[in-house]
C-alpha cells in the first residue's frame, strides 16, 4: 500500500519503517526534489517518495551515484525549493566532496541529507559513524531513534536548514530505518515558493576569496546552530529525581529504557547531536551523581562529556563495544553488572545446526557466470569416498584414446591410498606445471586458454623427466613409442566421468589459478563456497582499479575484474577509462542484469524507466564501453555456459584491456521458467551441489537407520540430489552442465 | 497484554510480508506495534527472522533472548535455530517443510526432519505442527503457505487480535484476484489449530 504514505489525515496512525517515515516527513514538509542512489538500509526513502511524486507534484530520481544525487538536491535548494537526498553511510563518502563545501556555500531552500548507518554491517562494507562526519564537515546532525522521530525530525530539519541556511544531516541506523512502528502522521505544509536562482550570489562560487569568507560565515552559523540544539524539541530530559542519569541517542537509548525500571532513573535523550548541546548536558549532569552513556558505534557523546570534564560511565566501564550493534540482551548484561537491573538467564542457541549463509538466488545469472569462469581450466577429480578401485576409468580411457582396452595406455590411474580406499588420479592442470618446466626439449606446453598440457610428439624423446616431475603420476610414458601422453579431458567431455559406475569422477574447474577482483553488489556473494570465485570487495567501482594496480605491480597471469551494471554506471566508468588510457591488461566483466538487484530492484540508466515510472532512454553498455576506448568487447548470455567459457578463453590470449558483458535480466524480475527435476540417472556425483551450488538443488540426507541396513559399506553417505520445485527458477543451467543428463524439465507442470 | 512474536524462515518465503500483515491487524485493534527483521545480504535463500511486538506501548523493535511468546516457523531448520528466543511457556507453530541447505562444511552433520522435530519438542511445551506447504499445494498455490500459518497464529487461544482484523489486514495487502484463495488458506490454518489434532 503506497497510498498510505499520501494519506491526508493528520493525527492518524500508520505502520511505517524509519525510511518510509522520513519520506512521509519530507512530503509533509512540501519538498520539491528528492534524489538518491540505492543503498541498504536507505533505499526505501526514495522508493517511497518516487511512488508518491506524481500524485503530490514533486520530482524524484534515482541518480547514478551519491555525489550526483547530492549536487542535484543542492541545485534545487539554491533556487529556494526544499530538497532531500538520502544515502547509506558509505554513500556519504562518495558525496563528501560536495557536502564538505556545501557547508561553506550554505543553502537557500531547506536541504536535508539523510544518511543511514549500518552497525553490525547487515549489508555493508564498514561500520563508519556519521556523527563524526558532522564534526568533520561542521554540519548540524539530528540522530533519530525510532520511526516517529524519523518523521518528526525530517520535518523539523527543513525548518532548521532554512533558519541556518545550512544542509542538515539526519542520521538513522539500520534498526531505525528498517524497523517498523506505529507512527502518527502530521499535516501537509503548503509553501508558496518562488523558484529562482540568485545569479549574483558570490557565496555559490567557492574561489578562495569567497570560500574564506564563507568559512567564517559557517562558524557564525554554528554558534546559532548550538543555540537551537540547546533548546531542541528532541533533546528531552525526563527528570525522575534519581542519582543515576542516563544519556543516550539512537535506538540504544530505547534498549536501555526497555531493560530498566524507567522511573528509577533520570533520562536525557539527545536528538540534536552536533553541535553538541553542552549547557543542556551540564544542567542534566548537575542533577545526578552518576552519568551513564548508551550509544552505538563510536563514543561520540562520551567524548563530548569528557571534554566538559564530567565523570562518565561509558563504553569501557560498561564493557560495551564500538563494534557491531547493540541489542536489549547486551544492554541488560552491561547494566546488570552495575546492579541497575536484574540479569536474566538467557537460553543459549542450539548448536550443531547447519548454517544457512547468504547465497546467490536460484536462477542467478552471476552463479552461471562464475561457474563458467571457474570452468575455464578444468580437470577430472575423484572423490575417494566413492571410488571402489574398479579401474573402469582406466579401461574406458585407453579404449577412448587407443581403441584397445589396456590400462597402461590410460591417462587416468587408480591408486590404493590405504587398506580400504582408492583414488583415480589424472592431470590436475597445476598452475605452475612442473612437467612443462622439467622438459628440456620444449615438447610440453600448457594451454593459456584451457590450462591443459599438450605434448609435441615431434619434440618428445621419451626421456621421462616429466614423469618424475609430476607428483600426481599423471604423465605416462608409452614404452613402445617412447613418447609421453597426458589427459586432455576428451576436449571437456571426458569418457571416464560418464562411465564411472560409482559417479566418483567429476570434471571440476578451479578458482585458484586466476585473480578475480570484485565489487559491490549481489555478485560479491561469489566469494562464498562453493564458487569461491571473487577475491576482493573494497568500494563502489574499486575492483577494476585494484586489478589494474596488480597488473602494474607485475602480477602473473590474466587479471579479471567483475562489476555489476549499476555499479559500472556509478563508479566503474572512470576506472575503465583509466585502464584504457594507462593500458592495463585487465579483463573487465560487466554483469549486466538490467537492474540494481541487491537493494530490491531499482531501475538503472539501462532499464529504460525512471524512478517516477516514465520512459527513459535506455543507454547501451556496449556503446559506452566502445566509446571509452575498449577495442575487444564480447557479449554473452551467462546461461549459455559453454559459450561463456569460450568467450573468457578468447580474452586470455588478448593483450590489453578488454570487456566481457554478460547480458540477462535478474531472474527475480523475469518470468519464472518451468522447474526442473532430477531423474534416476543421477548418481550423486555432486557437481551441481558442490561445484555449482544452486540453493534449489538439495542433497538428500539419508536417515541414520537406512545406513544400518546398507550392506554395501562403500555406498556414499550423501544421497541423490533433488530439486525443490518451489525454489527452482527454471533457468536450466544445472541441466546443461550435468554430465549424466540427469536433470530434465519437471513433467506435468505448465509453469 | 503483551505479545512478542518471532517469524523464522528462509528468504523468499514471505516472512516480511506476513509479519507486516500481523502488525497491521494488531494496529486495527488499537495496539502499539514495532517490527524488525534480521536477514543477510542475499535476496533469497538465507536465514530470515522477523520480530513483531504488540502491547499498549512498545519502545524497541528487538526482543530479549528467552522472552518470545510465539515462534511462527516457516521451515523446520530455521524454527529450530530460533528456539532459544522462546519463553519456557511459549508456543511454537511450525510448518514441517524442511528446506535443506547445501552443506559446504564437512564438520556439521545435517540433521533429519525427525531429529529437528524432536529438538523442537524437547524445547517447547505448546507445539502445533502444521504441514502448511502441503496444504497450500493441495489448495493449488504454494504461495498461500504463509497465509495458512497466519490463520494458525490467529486461532491461538491467547491471541488478542480479532479474526476480522486479520482478514481486513490480508485484504488490504493482497491483490483482489488472490484474495479468495488466501481467505480459504487462512481458514484452513485456523482449523489446523482449533482442531488441535497436531498439538503434541
Amino acid at each position: 500500500m503506497t497510498s498510505k504514505i499520501t494519506t491526508n489525515k493528520p493525527g492518524s496512525f500508520i505502520l511505517l519503517n524509519g525510511d518510509e517515515a522520513v519520506a512521509r516527513g519530507a512530503i509533509e514538509a512540501d519538498i520539491k526534489v528528492a534524489t538518491a542512489y540505492p543503498g541498504t538500509p536507505s533505499t526505501e526513502i526514495l522508493e517511497t517518495l518516487s511512488k508518491a511524486a506524481k500524485t503530490l507534484n514533486f520530482y524524484a530520481e534515482w541518480s547514478v551515484n551519491e555525489i550526483i544525487s547530492t549536487t542535484i538536491a543542492a541545485g534545487a535548494s539554491m533556487t529556494g525549493a526544499r530538497a532531500i537526498v538520502s544515502m547509506k553511510h558509505v554513500g556519504l563518502n562518495v558525496a563528501s566532496d560536495a557536502v564538505m563545501t556545501l557547508a561553506y556555500t550554505g543553502t537557500e531552500g531547506g536541504l536535508v541529507i539523510v544518511v543511514c548507518d549500518d552497525p553490525a554491517l547487515h549489508s555493508s562494507q564498514n561500520e563508519q559513524d556519521t556523527r563524526y562526519f558532522a564534526v568533520h564537515s561542521k554540519l548540524p546532525l539530528l540522530d533519530a531513534g525510532n520511526p516517529q522521530e524519523a518523521l518528526n525530525m525530517t520535518k523539523e530539519a527543513f525548518n532548521i536548514s532554512e533558519s541556518l541556511h545550512l544542509p542538515i544531516i539526519l542520521r538513522l541506523t539500520t534498526r531505525v530505518a528498517h524497523g517498523k512502528a506505529k507512527v502518527q502522521i502530521g499535516n501537509f505544509q503548503k509553501l508558496e515558493r518562488k523558484i529562482s536562482f540568485d545569479k549574483n550570489g558570490s557565496r555559490w562560487v567557492m574561489i578562495p576569496v569567497n570560500a574564506t569568507r564563507q568559512h567564517n560565515v559557517l562558524e557564525e552559523k554554528l554558534v546559532e546552530a548550538k543555540k537551537i540544539s540547546e533548546n531542541f524539541t528532541f533533546n528531552t530530559i525526563e527528570d525522575n529525581n534519581s542519582e543515576v542519569g542516563i544519556i543516550g541517542s539512537g535506538v540504544g537509548y530505547y534498549y536501555a529504557r526497555s531493560v530498566l525500571d524507567t522511573k528509577k532513573f533520570s533520562w536525557l535523550k539527545l536528538g540534536f547531536i552536533h553541535p553538541f548541546p553542552t549547557e543542556l548536558v551540564k544542567k542534566f549532569a548537575a542533577k545526578v551523581k552518576q552519568l551513564i552513556v548508551i550509544e552505538e558505534l563510536r563514543p561520540y557523546i562520551e567524548e563530548n562529556l569528557q571534554r566538559l570534564k564530567l565523570d562518565v560511565t561509558g563504553k569501557t566501564a560498561l564493557n560495551l563495544s564500538e563494534i557491531g550493534e547493540y541489542t536489549p540482551d547486551k544492554i541488560r548484561e552491561a547494566l546488570a553488572k552495575l546492579n541497575l537491573t536484574e540479569k536474566t538467564s538467557t537460553p543459549t542457541a542450539i548448536v550443531g545446526l547447519q548454517p544457512r549463509p547468504p547465497n546467490l538466488c536460484p536462477g542467478c545469472t552471476h552463479r552461471a557466470f562464475y561457474y563458467a569462469l571457474n570452468s575455464v581450466n578444468q580437470h577430472v577429480a575423484c572423490d575417494s569416498s566413492k571410488c571402489i578401485g574398479c579401474r573402469t576409468c582406466e579401461k574406458i580411457c585407453s579404449f577412448e584414446k587407443t581403441h584397445i582396452s589396456d590400462a597402461s595406455k590410460a591417462r587416468i590411474h587408480v591408486t590404493r591410498i590405504n587398506n580400504a580406499d582408492h583414488i583415480a588420479i589424472t592431470c590436475q592442470t597445476c598452475p605452475n606445471a612442473p612437467c612443462v618446466t622439467s622438459c628440456n626439449n620444449g615438447a610440453l606446453s600448457k594451454s593459456v586458454k584451457t590450462g591443459l598440457i599438450s605434448v609435441d610428439e615431434n619434440k618428445c624423446i621419451g626421456c621421462g623427466l616429466c614423469v618424475k616431475a609430476c607428483s600426481y603420476g599423471a604423465m605416462v610414458l608409452d614404452s613402445g613409442k617412447r613418447k609421453v601422453f597426458v589427459c586432455d579431458t576428451c576436449q571437456g567431455d571426458p569418457a571416464c566421468v560418464k562411465h564411472c559406475p560409482r559417479y566418483a569422477l567429476t570434471l571440476v574447474g578451479r578458482s585458484d589459478d586466476k585473480i578475480v577482483a570484485g565489487d559491490i553488489g549481489c555478485y560479491t556473494l561469489g566469494v562464498l563456497p562453493p564458487l569461491n570465485t571473487v577475491q576482493t570487495c573494497l568500494c563502489m567501482g574499486g575492483g577494476i582499479s585494484q586489478a589494474a594496480g596488480m597488473v602494474h605491480a607485475g602480477v602473473n597471469g590474466k587479471v579479471f575484474a567483475v562489476i555489476g551494471d549499476s555499479t559500472f554506471f556509478h563508479a566503474g566508468m572512470p576506472g575503465l577509462l583509466n585502464i584504457v588510457y594507462n593500458r592495463a591488461n585487465v579483463c573487465v566483466i560487466i554483469l549486466d542484469n538490467r537492474i540494481v538487484a541487491m537493494t530490491g530492484h531499482q531501475p538503472t540508466p539501462a532499464s529504460g524507466q525512471t524512478a517516477m515510472g516514465d520512459t527513459a532512454k535506455s543507454v547501451s553498455i556496449p556503446e559506452i564501453v566502445r566509446s571509452i576506448g575498449i577495442d575487444k568487447i564480447v557479449t554473452v548470455d551467462p546461461y549459455d555456459v559453454k559459450a561463456t567459457i569460450e568467450a573468457i578463453r578468447e580474452t586470455l590470449t588478448y593483450d590489453g584491456p578488454c570487456v566481457i558483458i554478460t547480458q540477462r535480466p535478474c531472474p527475480l524480475i523475469s518470468e519464472r521458467g518451468r522447474p526442473y527435476e532430477i531423474t534416476e540417472k543421477c548418481g550423486s556425483c555432486g557437481l551441481c551441489t558442490t561445484q555449482f551450488g544452486c540453493p534449489a538443488i538439495i542433497t538428500q540426507i539419508n536417515d541414520e537407520n537406512s545406513n544400518n541396513s546398507n550392506d554395501d559399506a562403500t555406498m556414499p553417505v550423501v544421497g541423490r540430489a533433488e530439486i525443490d520445485s518451489s525454489l527452482c527458477n527454471g533457468c536450466g543451467v544445472c541441466a546443461s552442465i550435468c554430465p549424466h543428463n540427469a536433470i530434465v524439465p519437471l513433467v506435468g507442470r505448465k509453469d | 497484554m503483551k505479545l512478542d512474536i518471532v517469524f523464522a524462515g528462509v528468504g523468499g518465503q514471505g516472512i516480511v510480508v506476513l509479519s507486516d500483515i500481523f502488525c497491521e491487524a494488531a494496529m486495527l485493534d488499537g495496539f502499539d506495534v514495532t517490527k524488525a527483521e534480521i536477514h543477510g545480504m542475499a535476496q533469497r535463500g538465507g536465514s530470515v527472522t522477523a520480530f513483531a511486538r504488540i502491547s499498549e506501548k512498545v519502545e524497541t523493535p528487538l526482543i530479549e533472548t528467552g522472552k518470545v511468546n510465539i515462534i511462527i516457523g516457516f521451515e523446520i531448520l530455521e524454527t529450530t535455530r530460533a528456539l532459544h528466543m522462546l519463553t519456557p511457556d511459549g508456543t511454537v507453530i511450525v510448518n514441517t517443510k524442511y528446506l535443506k541447505p547445501n552443506n559446504f562444511s564437512k564438520n556439521i552433520k545435517p540433521k533429519t526432519q525427525q531429529e529437528l522435530l524432536s529438538i523442537i519438542k524437547n524445547a517447547a511445551t505448546n507445539i502445533y505442527e502444521v504441514n502448511a506447504s502441503n496444504m497450500a499445494n493441495q489448495l493449488g498455490n504454494n504461495l498461500t503457505t504463509n497465509t495458512i500459518l497466519l490463520g494458525a497464529l490467529s486461532a491461538l487461544h491467547n491471541m488478542p487480535i480479532k479474526r476480522e482484523s486479520f482478514e481486513k489486514a490480508i485484504a488490504a495487502k493482497l491483490k483482489e484476484k488472490y484474495l479468495q484463495i488466501n481467505m480459504q488458506a487462512f481458514e484452513l490454518g485456523r482449523q489446523s489449530v482449533q482442531n488441535n489434532v497436531h498439538k503434541t
